[in-house]
C-alpha cells in the first residue's frame, strides 16, 4: 500500500485482528481480505466447537496470530505469503473432517478378513454348473453316552451306510467311515444336531471333506460339536440323538447355467429395459417442457416468463434430489418394484433433458432463422429448415448421454426399489452369498462399459454427422432402417412388460402419493412446546353422599350438580382459547376418562363452549354408590416460544456431515489419483513396452472401477470397515480414484508441449521439468476437476446412506419407513438447498480458475 | 565452433526431415537458415540440443560430441545453449520472474528449485535480463497477461539466464506482428554483437536475412541447398530455396527501409 495511507503504528492493525480477526485488514482497506479472514476463522471455529475436536483449537489459535501477524505485515506495507495460513485451515479443516466421518484406516487393516471373500469371490463368478443330485449317508449317534443307551429316535441309511460309535462326548475326535458311496467323487461331513439341522463338521477348524475310493468307501475324522445350546443342556443321565451325515454331490447330466446366472440375465434384461423406458418417456415428456424452459422462447412477455422462471425452478429442485432419493417416495406411492424405479428415473430423466435441451435451445444461431424466415416461409417451415437441424445433434447426444447415466442409475436402483441388478447384489450380500454376487457385480461392468462404447460411437458420429447406416445400396439401407425402427418399437413394447408399467397404480396410491407430496412440502422447521390445560367440574353420579372432591374450576359449569346415567347434562365452558379444538371428557373416580363425544368439540370465536349430553352410564361404575365422578375440558395451550425443531437440528447436522464425507472423500480420491494419472498418460509413458503395458493395464482398471457405481462399492465398504459415515467415504474415494484419474490423465495427455520443450533446452532435470513446464499447466484442470467431483459426491452422499454409508441419506430413509414424511421432508429441502449452494459455489470458482 | 556432420533424421512415420546436412558455424556468426515450412529447419535446430535425437550423423560443439553425450552431459550441454521458439513457450499461468527463472535451473540445485526458491542472486539476475529486454516493469505479471512482443522478450530473456554461447532461434518472429520483428531481432543482434553469443536463427523474410545475418544456410526437403553470404543470395538462389512459385516479400515498408 502508498506509505501515505500506513498507520503510525503497525501494531494497532494487529492487535485488532487479534480481538476481531480480520478487521485489521479491513481498516488497512483490504476489505476482501478482511471479510475472507473473518468468515474463514469463524467457520472454522464453529465447526471445531460443533465436531468437540477442542484440540483444534490450537491450530485455530496459530490461525488467529497468522492474522494478526497478516495485519500488522500489511500495515507495514509488505504482501505476505497464505502458504502457513493455507496449512492451518487445512489441518483444522481435515482435522474436524476426519474426526467426523469417522475416517479410522486401522479399520482397513482390521476389516480386512472380512472383505476378503468378496475380493476372492470376484474371480470366481457363478456361471456354469453340472446339475447335481445329493448322495446322503446318515447315522444316528447319541451324545453323550449313558448306561444303559437308549435307542435313537433316528433311523440309518443303509445303502450309502455310514459307520460310527452309537454313542460320543461333546469335543471327541470321532473316526467315522463308509461304504456304497459313489467312488472317487468327494463328499462333505455334516452333524446334525437333535433337532434335525446339519452343520458343517470340523477339525481343527478345518471343514471335514473326504474322498471315496474306488470301491466307495472312506474314513474320516471330526471333533464332536456342541451342538446343542449350553442354556438347554439335557438333564445328566438323559441323552439326546445327534447324526453324522456324509454328502457326495454327484453330477448328473450337461453342463448348464447356474441359478444365478439365469437370474442375473433376466435381471440385465430388467436393468436395460428400465433405462430405455424412462429415457424413451424422459424424452417425450422434456421436449415439450424445455420448450417452456427456453428463455429465447419465453422472454416475450411477463407471463411467458414467469412460467419459465416456475419451471426453471421446479426443474432445478427435481434434478437435485437424486434418482434413488425418488425412487424411496415412489415406492410410498406406487409400492416397491420396478414401476416405482421406472418412475424415479423417468422424472429424473425429464428434468435432467428439459435443461439441458432448453440449454441447447437457447444456443441456436438466430442467423439461419432469419434467413429461412426471409425466403417468405411460414414458421413450421423455419422450425423444420432452421430450427430443427440445429438442435437435432445436441438433443440426441444429451438422450444417449443420458441413456448412459440411466442404465448406471438403474443397475442400481434396486437397492431401494427390487428392480434391476442392483436388487440381486444387495440380496446376495445379505445372504452372504458372494459368489453370486460377485456374477452381478461382474454383469454390472458388462453392461454398463458395452454401453459406454456403444454409445459413445454413437455420439461421435452423430457430432460428426455421420450417418449411422453408411453401407449397402439404398434399398438395403432403407431395410435396415425400417428394421431399426421396428426394433425400437419391439424393445419399447418389451421393456414396458418388463418394467411393469400399471398407471392404475398411480391413480390408486394417489391419496397416498398426494399427502406425502403435501408433507414433503411443508418441512416440519419450527415446533411451539405446548402444555395442556385442564378445568374440571365434580359429578357425582347418582346423586347421594359422597365427598364431590375439588369444586369446579373457573370457566366450566354443568347444568346438573349431579344426576343418573341418562339424564341431560349440558356442559358449558367460558373464557377459553377462541376457535380451539377441545376435548370434553368424563373422569371416572379412579382417573380413567372418556370423551363425551369423539371429535368434540371447538371453542366459538368468542371462548365459550357448550355441549349438550347425557351422563354416560360408565361413570356410575359402583353399584349403587354414588361415585366422585367429574366433567373436564382439556386443551393444548402453547407455553414459550417458537423454536426450531429437533429434526431442523438432526438435518442441519447430518448435512454438514454430508458436506464434509464429500470434502474428505474427493481430497482422498485426488490425493491417489495424481500420481496414478501422471501413469495412465500416453504421452508420459511414452512408447515402451513397459509404458504401454502400465499405460493400457491402469486405463483398463480404470474404466472397470468406473463402471460400479458408488452405491454398491459401499456395501463392500460397509463389511470393510462397518457401517458408517467412514464406510461412505471410502466408496466414494474409491470411485473417485478411476473416475479423477480418467480425468486427470486426459488433462496431462493435452498439455501443451512448447513449455516442456523450453525448461528442458535450459538443461533442467526430469523433476525439474514436471515441477516448472508440467505442474503449472495442470493446476487450473487439476482444480476443476476436483471441485467437479466434490460436486457429485455432495449428491452421492446424499444417498449412500441409504445402505450403510452414514450421512443424510440414511435418516432420510429411516424418515420414510417410519412415515414420518414431514421430516422426511425437511431433509429433502436440506439437500435441495445443499446442492444448490454448492453448485452456485462451485461454478464461482471454477469461473475464477479459468 | 559448431560443427554439423552429415545429419539425417527419418521420424518413425517415414518422413525424412534431413538428409545428410553439413556445414560448421564459426563463433560469433549471426546464421540465417531459410526455407520452406517443413524443409527441416526447426528439425535442424531441434536436433542441435537433441530435443530431436538425430538418426545419424554427430553435431560437434568446441570439440564435444552433442550427439553422444549422456543424460547429465547433454543438459550440462544444453544450459550453454539457449533457445527461443516460434510460439514463446511460455508457461502462460506462471509469472514472468518465474519464467525467466526456469532458464537458470540448469545451474541450480535441483532439490532448492522444486520448491520454487532461487538464490537472491539469480533473481537479480532475472531482473537484470528482464531490464535488459525492456520490459522489467511487467516481473510479477502473469505471462499470459502479456503482448506477443512482450512474451517473446521473456523467451529472449529466459535463454538470456543460460548465459548461453549459443542461441538457437526457431522461427522468432513468425508469430509476430511483421512491425514487431525488427524489434525482437535487435535483440537479438545484441546479444550477438554484445555478449558474442553465436546466433542459429531460422528466418522467413529475405529482407530480415539480409540486415541482420552474416551468414545463410538454405534447406529444401531437408537437404542443404545453400550456404553463402546473404549478398550471395540472388533471386536466382531464392527461387533454388523456395521453389518456382516464390516471390520475395518484405516485411518492412518500402519508405521506411
Amino acid at each position: 500500500m502508498p506509505p501515505e495511507r500506513r498507520p503510525a503504528n503497525p501494531w494497532l492493525p494487529a492487535l485488532l485482528s487479534l480481538i476481531i480477526p480480520g478487521s485489521g485488514q479491513f481498516l488497512l482497506r483490504e476489505r476482501s481480505r478482511g471479510i475472507t479472514l473473518f468468515l474463514t476463522f469463524f467457520a472454522l471455529l464453529g465447526l471445531v466447537l460443533w465436531t468437540k475436536t477442542y484440540a483444534l483449537l490450537a491450530p485455530l489459535a496459530l490461525f488467529l496470530l497468522w492474522i494478526a501477524r497478516d495485519a500488522y505485515q500489511i500495515a507495514r506495507g509488505k504482501q505476505p505469503r497464505w502458504g502457513a495460513a493455507l496449512l492451518l485451515i487445512g489441518l483444522v479443516l481435515y482435522g474436524a473432517a476426519t474426526f467426523v466421518t469417522e475416517v479410522r484406516p486401522v479399520r482397513l487393516i482390521t476389516g480386512l478378513p472380512n472383505v476378503q471373500p468378496y475380493l476372492r469371490s470376484l474371480l470366481s463368478p457363478e456361471l456354469f454348473e453340472y446339475p447335481t443330485e445329493d448322495l446322503i449317508g446318515v447315522a444316528p449317534i447319541m451324545v453323550p453316552c449313558v448306561d444303559p443307551l437308549p435307542e435313537p429316535n433316528r433311523e440309518a441309511t443303509v445303502s450309502p451306510r455310514v459307520i460310527t460309535l452309537p454313542c460320543t462326548e461333546v469335543g471327541d475326535v470321532l473316526t467315522i467311515s463308509g461304504e456304497g458311496f459313489e467312488p472317487n467323487a468327494t463328499g462333505q461331513v455334516q452333524w446334525v444336531d437333535p433337532l434335525g439341522s446339519p452343520r458343517r463338521a470340523t477339525l481343527n477348524g478345518e471343514v471335514v471333506t473326504f474322498v471315496a475310493d474306488a470301491d466307495g468307501r472312506f474314513t474320516a475324522t471330526l471333533l464332536v460339536p456342541q451342538a446343542v445350546p449350553l442354556t438347554a443342556q439335557p438333564d445328566p443321565g438323559q441323552t439326546l440323538t445327534h447324526a453324522v451325515r456324509a454328502v457326495q454331490a454327484i453330477p448328473t447330466g450337461d453342463l448348464q447355467p447356474t441359478q444365478t446366472l439365469s437370474l442375473v440375465i433376466e435381471k440385465i434384461g430388467e436393468t436395460l429395459a428400465l433405462a430405455f423406458l424412462s429415457t424413451v418417456l424422459g424424452v417425450v415428456f422434456a421436449v415439450p417442457v424445455s420448450f417452456l424452459a427456453a428463455r429465447n422462447l419465453m422472454g416475450a412477455n411477463r407471463l411467458t416468463l414467469a412460467i419459465y422462471y416456475v419451471v426453471r425452478t421446479l426443474l432445478n429442485i427435481i434434478r437435485s434430489i437424486e434418482t434413488l432419493m425418488w425412487a424411496i417416495v415412489f415406492a410410498v406411492w406406487v409400492g416397491l418394484g420396478p414401476f416405482a424405479g421406472t418412475l424415479a428415473l423417468w422424472f429424473h430423466t425429464v428434468a435432467a433433458l428439459a435443461k439441458l435441451y432448453s440449454e441447447s435451445i437457447e444456443s441456436i444461431d438466430p442467423g439461419p432463422i432469419e434467413a429461412v424466415r426471409a425466403t417468405g416461409a411460414s414458421w413450421a417451415q423455419m422450425v423444420i429448415y432452421a430450427v430443427l437441424p440445429q438442435i437435432l445433434p445436441t438433443f440426441t447426444s444429451f438422450t444417449l448421454y443420458r441413456f448412459d447415466i440411466n442404465v448406471r442409475l438403474s443397475t442400481v436402483i434396486g437397492l431401494v426399489s427390487d428392480a434391476g441388478l442392483g436388487f440381486l447384489v444387495i440380496q446376495w450380500v445379505r445372504l452372504n452369498r458372494f459368489s453370486a454376487m460377485a456374477t452381478a457385480i461382474i454383469a454390472i461392468i458388462l453392461v454398463v462399459a458395452t454401453l459406454d462404447f456403444v454409445s459413445g460411437w454413437l455420439r461421435e458420429r452423430i457430432i460428426a454427422g455421420r450417418p449411422i447406416i453408411s453401407r449397402g445400396s439404398p434399398p438395403v439401407r432403407s431395410a435396415l432402417r425400417l428394421l431399426l425402427v421396428a426394433a425400437f418399437v419391439a424393445a419399447f413394447v418389451w421393456s414396458w412388460r418388463i418394467a411393469q408399467i400399471e398407471p392404475m397404480e398411480l391413480i390408486r396410491g394417489a391419496p397416498q402419493g398426494l399427502a406425502l407430496a403435501r408433507e414433503f412440502a411443508v418441512p416440519e422447521i419450527f415446533t411451539q412446546p405446548t402444555t395442556t390445560q385442564t378445568i374440571s367440574a365434580p359429578l357425582p353420579v347418582p346423586c347421594g353422599a359422597v365427598d364431590a372432591g375439588e369444586p369446579a374450576d373457573e370457566g366450566i359449569a354443568l347444568s346438573a350438580e349431579c344426576g343418573n346415567p341418562g339424564d341431560p347434562l349440558v356442559i358449558t365452558g367460558s373464557g377459553l382459547p377462541p376457535n380451539r379444538q377441545v376435548s370434553v371428557r368424563w373422569v371416572l373416580p379412579d382417573g380413567a376418562f372418556l370423551r363425551v363425544r369423539a371429535g368434540c368439540c371447538t371453542t366459538t370465536p368468542e371462548g365459550t363452549l357448550t355441549v349438550e349430553t347425557t351422563i354416560n352410564p360408565v361413570v356410575a361404575s359402583q353399584e349403587g354408590q354414588p361415585a366422585a365422578g367429574r366433567v373436564e375440558i382439556t386443551y393444548e395451550d402453547v407455553a414459550g416460544r417458537r423454536q426450531l425443531s429437533d429434526t431442523v437440528r438432526t438435518v442441519f447436522n447430518l448435512s454438514i456431515l454430508t458436506l464434509l464425507m464429500a470434502l474428505v472423500a474427493t481430497t482422498l480420491g485426488a490425493l491417489f489419483a495424481i500420481p496414478l494419472s501422471f501413469l495412465a498418460a500416453r504421452n508420459i509413458m511414452g512408447d515402451s513396452p513397459l509404458g504401454k503395458t502400465v499405460y493400457y493395464g491402469l486405463r483398463t482398471i480404470f474404466n472397470i472401477t468406473r463402471s460400479v457405481e458408488p452405491l454398491i462399492l459401499v456395501l463392500i465398504a460397509a463389511t470393510w470397515v462397518g457401517a458408517g459415515p467412514f464406510a461412505g467415504v471410502l466408496a466414494l474415494a474409491l470411485n473417485n480414484i478411476p473416475n479423477l484419474g480418467k480425468l486427470f490423465s486426459e488433462s496431462i495427455e493435452e498439455i501443451e508441449t512448447g513449455p516442456v520443450e523450453a525448461v528442458m533446452t535450459s538443461g533442467a532435470n526430469r523433476l525439474q521439468t514436471l515441477v516448472y513446464a508440467v505442474v503449472p499447466q495442470l493446476v487450473p484442470p487439476f482444480l476443476a476437476f476436483i471441485i467437479y467431483q466434490w460436486d457429485i459426491n455432495i449428491r452421492m452422499s446424499t444417498v449412500i446412506g441409504f445402505v450403510g454409508g452414514g450421512g443424510i441419506g440414511q435418516q432420510f430413509r429411516v424418515w420414510v419407513s417410519l412415515s414420518e414424511y414431514a421430516a422426511a421432508g425437511t431433509a429433502i429441502w436440506a439437500i435441495v438447498i445443499m446442492v444448490w449452494s454448492m453448485d452456485y459455489l462451485s461454478a464461482k470458482a471454477r469461473e475464477r480458475l479459468v | 565452433m559448431l560443427e554439423i556432420q552429415n545429419l539425417t533424421k527419418v521420424f518413425p512415420d517415414g518422413t525424412v526431415a534431413l538428409k545428410d546436412v553439413s556445414f560448421r558455424v564459426a563463433d560469433g556468426e549471426f546464421l540465417a537458415i531459410i526455407g520452406l515450412s517443413g524443409s527441416g529447419k526447426s528439425t535442424l535446430l531441434r536436433c542441435i540440443n537433441r530435443l530431436i535425437e538425430p538418426t545419424a550423423g554427430a553435431v560437434i560443439w568446441n570439440g564435444q560430441n552433442i550427439t553422444a553425450a549422456n543424460p547429465s552431459e547433454l543438459r550440462e550441454i544444453r544450459r550453454q545453449i539457449g533457445m527461443v521458439f516460434q510460439h514463446f513457450n511460455l508457461v502462460k499461468r506462471s509469472s514472468v520472474t518465474t519464467n525467466v527463472l526456469t532458464g537458470r535451473l540448469g545451474y541450480v540445485n535441483p532439490f532448492w528449485s522444486l520448491l520454487g526458491r532461487f538464490s537472491a542472486e539469480d533473481r537479480q539476475r532475472a531482473r537484470a535480463a528482464l531490464a535488459r529486454v525492456g520490459i522489467e516493469d511487467k516481473a510479477d505479471n502473469r505471462a499470459d497477461q502479456l503482448s506477443g512482443g512482450q512474451q517473446q522478450r521473456v523467451g529472449i530473456a529466459r535463454a538470456l539466464m543460460q548465459e548461453p554461447k549459443l542461441l538457437l532461434a526457431d522461427e522468432p518472429v513468425a508469430s509476430l506482428d511483421p512491425v514487431l520483428s525488427h524489434s525482437i531481432l535487435r535483440y537479438l543482434e545484441l546479444l550477438n554483437q554484445q555478449d558474442h553469443i553465436t546466433v542459429l536463427c531460422s528466418l522467413h523474410f529475405l529482407d530480415l536475412v539480409h540486415r541482420y545475418a552474416t551468414r545463410v544456410v538454405g534447406l529444401k526437403a531437408g537437404e542443404l541447398v545453400f550456404d553463402g553470404l546473404p549478398s550471395e543470395l540472388t533471386p536466382a538462389k531464392f527461387k533454388e530455396v523456395y521453389g518456382e512459385e516464390a516471390e520475395m516479400v518484405s516485411v518492412t515498408p518500402q519508405n521506411a527501409s
